[in-house]
């Protein structure tokens, strides 16, 4: 499904991707974790073409991301994104926030777009809101509507930056839970998170990054139970931690 | 005080107001269309599109608008071999020296979007022409909009300068009955209160869309 060789991207002098590589299969939810300016999120907007590396080669379904020939907007129409801070359209209504890609890319119908759009919001749990503008919505509330919008898209890969980090604490859940539901119907996803539990629980595979570069990855359990790399350790020590006192508190999602 | 003055001029002078408007409305629309034009180049990531813009730009607002406006209606001769008429003239240095102005208004409104917006567009799949008309410009224009209309009431006042090369317009018409009837005092008071609500409304109405723009923002 999507296969990374060999990528390394630079800032100017900075290298924020050295040499990355690693292959994702279709249906599996890989987990990006790892210390801030790790890397993380550029090589999520590798993947979609947002960014431009200098080396190497991402293919989707054997399709060359970086390839003049390849259609990047149709390849991108394909591939659904939620950014930490959820990027709603504030000037749109939730309603034209999802069909806004589905009319003016796929060219379906105003009425068909909106049929599929209240589908999606009764998936995620918010039909009501379809009317109202983002900045109504709660935290929590915008984020299931920015994964709604880029589920309206029909897409085969979703790639997550962070969806939870912005939000309160009483709000992740709900979208972890959507998520969850969305990586059980078998959704190829790429999250770049610090919910280690969601990681725990969904995750096929875990992918540790420091400083560029992949440190360590494994199936979630060989990855928690035993990580092979100190840096690793130290990472997972401190953000354990945090979760453990989270699951004491509210019990949920573990 | 003899107001009665400004009634016996009173058609003459009015007739001045309309030519400022046609002044003023001429640049508006002139300016914002050479506006966008120089924001775009502004924003281009090309050099060679960059830098003349930027070049104008800042050449433009380096000058009094009075200057430019003579400069221009004794170039335009020279360059085009015949004398052109002093209205042509002003019009045509208002726009170009307006234009700078309002490229700079819009190309801050352009920037004031965040930069996730288009990150969040291109995602989708939309092309860049989609991305600026559906989600960009639609931002940036309400960011804008307050500055445009203070533009737009700075500019009504600044035609009063067109006099500088003979034009006929509202202020200089006033000038023109004080030369005749010597009643400064009355006639100068009359067109400050005309100048003073016409650009006060156009003041308030800023005004108001700058609040009603922020109330949306943090309600």
């Amino acid at each position: 499904m999507i296969e990374i060789k060999d990528v390394s991207l630079w800032y100017k002098n900075f290298k924020a991707l050295d040499h990355i590589s690693t292959t994702i299969l279709k249906g599996q939810t890989v987990v990006l974790c790892g210390p801030s300016g790790s890397g993380k999120s550029s090589l999520l907007r590798c993947i979609n073409g947002l960014e431009h590396f200098q080396e190497g080669e991402i293919f989707i379904d054997g399709v060359s991301v970086q390839d003049p020939k390849t259609d990047i907007y149709q390849l991108r129409s394909t591939i659904g994104m939620v950014f930490q801070h959820f990027e709603l359209y504030p000037h749109m209504t939730v309603m034209e926030n999802i069909t806004l890609a589905p009319i003016r890319v796929r060219k379906k119908s105003k009425k068909e777009a909106e049929e599929k759009a209240m589908e999606l919001l009764e998936w995620v749990g918010i039909p009501e809101q379809a009317l109202k503008y983002p900045e109504e919505l709660s935290g929590g509330q915008k984020q299931r509507v920015a994964i709604a919008r880029a589920l309206a898209m029909e897409p085969k890969l979703m790639l997550f930056d962070e969806p939870t980090s912005a939000l309160d604490p009483e709000m992740i859940k709900d979208v972890l839970d959507v998520m969850m539901n969305l990586a059980k119907e078998g959704m190829t996803m790429v999250v770049v998170t610090h919910e280690m539990g969601f990681a725990k629980a969904v995750a096929d595979e875990i992918i540790f990054m420091n400083e560029g570069r992949i440190i360590e990855k494994g199936p979630a359990q060989s990855f928690f139970d035993n990580p092979k790399n100190e840096r690793t350790r130290q990472f997972l020590s401190r953000i354990l931690w945090q979760i453990d006192s989270r699951v004491k508190v509210k019990g949920s999602w573990n | 005080m003899d107001l009665d003055v400004i009634i016996r001029n009173f058609e003459f002078i009015i007739g001045g107001l309309a030519l400022t408007f046609q002044l003023a409305l001429l640049t508006v629309v002139g300016g914002l269309f050479m506006g966008i034009v120089l924001a775009m180049a502004r924003l281009s990531s090309r050099p060679w599109i960059y830098y003349p813009a930027t070049l104008y730009i800042h050449f433009f607002r380096g000058l009094p608008l009075i200057l430019v406006i003579f400069w221009l209606y004794f170039l335009f001769p020279v360059v085009i071999g015949r004398p052109m008429g002093a209205f042509s003239s002003a019009i045509i240095s208002f726009i170009v020296f307006e234009a700078a102005y309002f490229a700079e208004i819009m190309r801050a409104g352009m920037q004031s979007v965040a930069r996730g917006q288009a990150l969040a567009a291109y995602s989708s799949g939309l092309t860049s022409y989609q991305t600026t008309y559906y989600v960009l410009l639609p931002q940036a224009f309400r960011n804008m909009v307050p500055s445009l209309i203070n533009q737009t009431v700075i500019i009504f006042q600044d035609t009063s300068l067109a006099y500088v090369i003979g034009l006929r317009e509202f202020l200089r018409r006033v000038n023109l009955v004080d030369a005749r009837e010597v009643r400064s005092i009355e006639l100068y008071l009359f067109a400050a209160l005309v100048y003073f609500i016409i650009c006060s409304t156009g003041s308030l109405i800023s005004h108001r869309l700058e609040k009603k723009r922020v109330g949306r923002l943090f309600n």
